[in-house]
């Protein structure tokens, strides 16, 4: 790319992350003020309400090690159910034509509409019937809502896998499971990728869903116990925004992570 | 290559195994509404919406457990401080009742009647002060225990009035507030406050985006003086605006000195945390239209401010100009559909938490509750406004609170958005009067 | 199909639908159902009202009409404002700088936050930060924000294209990785210019991301509340409410839970003909490799 290019890309970039970034500089400031620090002043440094003491009460209110242990087991578990599952169904819709097939994806489609207030109590009010209100439960509730997004984004990028490689593998003798897990599967390296970054984010953030299924102490995620800090009158940002910040750090690793795997991606991809 | 998926997989699959025991496991313990025991104790679960006491209701639970260790108390809170009643809804729907639970008015007893049990025969009925069971009381029978007493009025900053040269005690009518409100804002706009105040920008702040503030309670000041009672309220097809002058006072009163005085428009954007935290708990203000709730907020920002607050009453002009509204917020009721010795033992530990002198330091000490109920000689509030609210009830000073009788979301969506519209210019007074009146007629045909 | 094909398809495919159909399809039938009757969401027992409550919406809730009007306005915006932004910000991080993956982590950043918190600091911004710049600079335009129908509005669009570019940044990311490198390589030897490049190579070969993106980006505007709650609780007087919180409040503040259902249905019905229709063409010009 041609140097002068390069560096309008880099001041556009920078310009925007500026932006971008602003309001995590309100987060971050706050939390080392004391609550009268943040309200005196909300957008200046800590000055003299300077203080750590936030982030020790926020991690032993959260139960930090206990929440954070339940919010990674079932994120991880969820993500790792649904990528196995949805690129399974994803690819089987692709590569057959059918009716039911068609119809299945425009389901799964056309569910991300529903906004989940309109299925809640039903759907509660079924759960608690047949014993899903546990982690275990909430995994698979995951499953069912993750299933549209992901089947949806594989279903675009299964498309770009030539055919031609699956053909020939089942001319070698292999089967459709097999064909799937040893050719196809790591074709879609990329969507994986992407799948479980936007999964991981929404459940690992969520609160609804939990608050109705595991809240209780032992099974509480974070975004439960941060609520903790917003009561009837007093919500107590001090407490929270570190919360957020302790919270945040686990999640902006994985995600950095898995972006190296994206470039790693790139460079298998175009060997291709 | 094939072999590591496998091997992943199969080790997926264990876990998920494992995880399903364990998981299992736990499930079948949690009961169902008839299994009440547990290890042979009465199990008791209570699904709270107060977080700022949850902690301490637990170790009061806990005191309570170890004078009788048959029972097991489970406290459910909901956090986020808002949609307990949603959260009920679901707690219910999903099988697993709570023993205890919480509820507000006429309009909540009315809606949960079929699984209310009555509490008419407790113990703890006939020490109840006058006229504070009226909101759960149903053809004569008594469905819930009151929380705790809550009154709102004006909360001004006693140093700021003293710097000011006002005595704030000695201001019972409508004119000597006004009269007051009128001399800090020209001592303000002279700076004379401003060595002490540096912060001090405007005598009051109204949080016109907290339709429960002006839809709620800045109009039960008026309608507490035109209904006897929340049951009264809730019965009522129509309403008169009897004070509506009074009420407008009120609202103009606050809007006009406030920050926003000259555009009051910006108020529909002043939230609660505007007017409390960043308002008069940093001295930005001298004046707020609050309760004694805010105790624990403003002290939690400068503990000196919130020991330095008194309130003023909510004079409407024409009625009665001294008084403060005074009420219960919320109560506890017990699930009807429980096990005989589940419902004995809640209604047993209610009764020993705000009867029992153990009890009793916790609700007066440790929550910071105002009590409903006689027999609490020796626990007095120790917070500023806590004392000033006993000392408007004990002047027999106070107006009932009304509003929970209200048409359901009247008071919010209709009167609390009418003023929004009449703070931006869209909406004549009158016009709302009529409006408002219009939209409780239909809600209550 | 075969039997043998068949018997692939049911094992690929029953899993995630098996849960979808438990988790998603049984409550929504059951909604629908309820949407029938004139539930208050407490009693155990719900009357059969037939269409009642679709009668009373389409004549009298005014309320509905106005929520589901802003929210397409706002979604509408959103779409184009998310998808530009997200598509642009792929662009400016796929371009091989060093500082490419610092970028990304930024620009995701802001879907990290969610919920109340989001609402305060957004909230923040708009009233005091804004206030705070515009007493300092003398523009008027920036006081006040949040206290208007108009201001409400840009204030949901900036704090959703804020939250959500990073979102799509990370699907057209994914689609942008997808055009093998030979392709630009070729249409450069050939002489292309980047605009060229740009128009008639990337957007076409990205269209699958913008399928997807126009997608979840409609849906995801069309189903807002939490956000919508903590920034302008609907304010002032209602005219910020969009239909989430509308469906919301019926259900839950107004205890007319049969109704709630029954619009939710009915934006269902009216959302589902809008997005698919797009979807469908939107798959027509989706070039296959």
């Amino acid at each position: 790319m041609k140097k002068k290019n390069k560096i309008c890309t880099a001041i556009v970039s920078i310009i925007l992350a500026i932006l971008f970034i602003s309001p995590f500089y309100l987060v971050l400031v706050n939390s080392f003020k004391t609550q009268k620090g943040i309200f005196s002043d909300v957008i200046g440094l800590p000055g003299e309400s300077f203080t750590l003491n936030n982030y020790v009460e926020a991690f032993k209110h959260l139960d930090f090690i206990k929440s954070f242990t339940n919010s990674l087991l079932i994120t991880v578990f969820s993500v790792v159910i649904i990528i196995i599952f949805t690129s399974m169904a994803a690819w089987m819709l692709v590569r057959t034509k059918s009716k039911v097939s068609i119809f299945i994806f425009l389901m799964f489609s056309a569910s991300m509409l529903i906004p989940f207030q309109a299925v809640m109590l039903p759907l509660v009010a079924m759960a608690g019937k047949i014993h899903l209100l546990n982690p275990v439960g909430l995994v698979f509730m995951y499953l069912g809502f993750g299933t549209s997004l992901s089947v949806i984004l594989y279903h675009g990028f299964i498309k770009s896998i030539p055919k031609e490689i699956e053909e020939a593998a089942a001319i070698d003798g292999c089967n459709k499971f097999q064909t799937f897990w040893i050719i196809v599967f790591p074709l879609l390296k990329p969507t994986t990728v992407t799948v479980s970054i936007l999964n991981s984010m929404w459940i690992w953030n969520d609160f609804l869903l939990p608050q109705l299924v595991i809240n209780r102490p032992e099974w509480q995620t974070i975004p439960l116990k941060m609520f903790y800090f917003f009561g009837e009158y007093s919500k107590r940002w001090n407490l929270a925004l570190a919360g957020l910040v302790i919270a945040m750090i686990p999640i902006v690793v994985f995600y950095l992570a898995m972006q190296k795997y994206i470039i790693k991606g790139i460079v298998q991809g175009s060997v291709k | 290559m094939k072999r590591r998926k496998l091997l992943a997989l199969t080790l997926a699959m264990t876990s998920m195994l494992t995880f399903t025991m364990t998981g299992c496991g736990k499930s079948s313990e949690v009961s169902s509404n008839d299994k009440s025991e547990k290890n042979g104790k009465t199990e008791v679960n209570i699904f709270q919406f107060k977080v700022e006491v949850a902690k301490e209701l637990e170790n009061a639970a806990n005191e309570y457990m170890k004078e009788k260790p048959d029972v097991k108390i489970n406290i459910e809170t909901v956090g986020g401080g808002e949609d307990y009643g949603a959260a009920l809804k679901a707690k219910f729907k999903s099988g697993k009742e709570p023993t205890i639970f919480n509820v507000g008015g006429p309009q909540d007893v009315e809606d949960w009647k079929g699984k209310l049990e009555d509490l008419t025969n407790e113990p703890w009925v006939g020490k109840v002060l006058p006229g504070m069971l009226d909101g759960v009381t149903m053809d004569g029978k008594v469905y819930g225990l009151p929380f705790s007493v809550e009154g709102y009025g004006l909360i001004y900053n006693k140093r700021i009035f003293q710097a000011a040269g006002i005595d704030g005690s000695k201001i019972d009518s409508y004119a000597k507030l006004e009269e007051a409100v009128k001399t800090i804002d020209s001592k303000i706009k002279s700076g004379a406050l401003k060595k002490d105040f540096p912060k001090l920008e405007a005598v009051f702040e109204f949080p016109a985006k907290e339709k429960w503030v002006t839809g709620l309670h800045t109009s039960n000041a008026a309608l507490g003086q035109e209904f006897k009672s929340s049951i009264d309220s809730y019965k009522s097809k129509t309403v008169d605006f009897k004070y509506s002058e009074g009420y407008k006072k009120l609202i103009d009163l606050q809007a006009n000195y406030s920050p926003n005085g000259k555009s009051k428009e910006k108020l529909n954007a002043v939230d609660y945390s505007t007017q409390v935290d960043q308002g008069i708990a940093i001295e930005r203000v001298a004046i707020v239209q609050q309760g004694n709730w805010i105790y624990g907020g403003v002290k939690a920002i400068d503990e000196k401010v919130a020991n330095n607050l008194d309130i003023l009453p909510m004079s409407i002009q024409g009625g009665k100009e001294d008084c403060i509204p005074v009420g219960i917020p919320m109560h506890w009721a017990i699930n009807k559909n429980q096990s005989d010795k589940s419902k004995a033992a809640a209604k047993d530990f209610l009764n020993w938490l705000y009867t029992s002198d153990k009890g009793k330091d916790f609700v007066v000490n440790k929550f910071f509750f105002i009590p409903a109920l006689k027999g609490y000689e020796n626990y007095k509030p120790q917070d500023s406004l806590g004392k000033a609210i006993q000392r408007y009830i004990e002047a027999g000073k106070t107006t009932p609170w009304v509003f929970m009788g209200y048409p359901t979301a009247w008071g919010e969506n209709v009167l609390g958005a009418n003023i929004q519209k009449y703070l931006s210019g869209k909406m004549t007074w009158d016009e709302l009067v009529k409006d408002s009146k219009a939209q409780w007629e239909s809600k209550r045909k | 199909m075969n039997k043998d094909s068949r018997k692939w398809f049911i094992i690929f495919v029953a899993p995630a639908l098996f849960a979808f159909i438990v988790v998603v399809l049984i409550p929504v039938i059951m909604g629908i159902i309820y949407s029938f009757t004139s539930w208050n969401g407490i009693e155990d027992k719900a009357n059969w009202i037939g269409l009642s409550n679709y009668i009373e919406i389409i004549k009298d809730d005014k309320t509905f009409f106005s929520s589901f009007l802003f929210t397409a306005k706002f979604a509408i915006v959103s779409v184009i404002t998310i998808n530009v932004m997200g598509f642009v910000l792929a662009l400016l991080v796929t371009r091989g700088l060093k500082i490419s993956n610092g970028l990304r982590g930024i620009f995701f950043l802001p879907n990290l936050i969610g919920g109340l918190i989001l609402g305060f600091i957004w909230q923040f911004i708009f009233t005091k930060g804004f206030d705070f710049i515009g007493a300092a600079l003398g523009i008027d335009f920036l006081r006040g924000w949040l206290a208007d129908p108009t201001t409400g509005f840009w204030g949901l669009v900036i704090l959703m294209s804020w939250q959500m570019s990073g979102y799509m940044m990370v699907i057209y990311i994914s689609g942008l990785q997808n055009i093998p490198d030979d392709i630009i390589e070729a249409a450069k030897i050939d002489g292309a210019s980047d605009g060229q490049i740009l128009r008639r190579i990337i957007i076409p070969l990205v269209s699958p991301a913008f399928t997807i993106g126009i997608f979840l980006t409609l849906s995801n505007s069309f189903k807002l509340y939490d956000q919508n709650l903590s920034l302008t609780a609907g304010g002032p007087y209602n005219s910020t409410e969009m239909i989430a919180m509308n469906i919301y409040n019926s259900a839950f503040k107004y205890n007319e839970f049969g109704i709630a259902q029954a619009k939710a249905v009915i934006f269902l019905i009216i959302i589902a003909a809008i997005t698919l229709t797009q979807m469908y063409y939107s798959k027509k010009r989706e070039v296959e490799m």
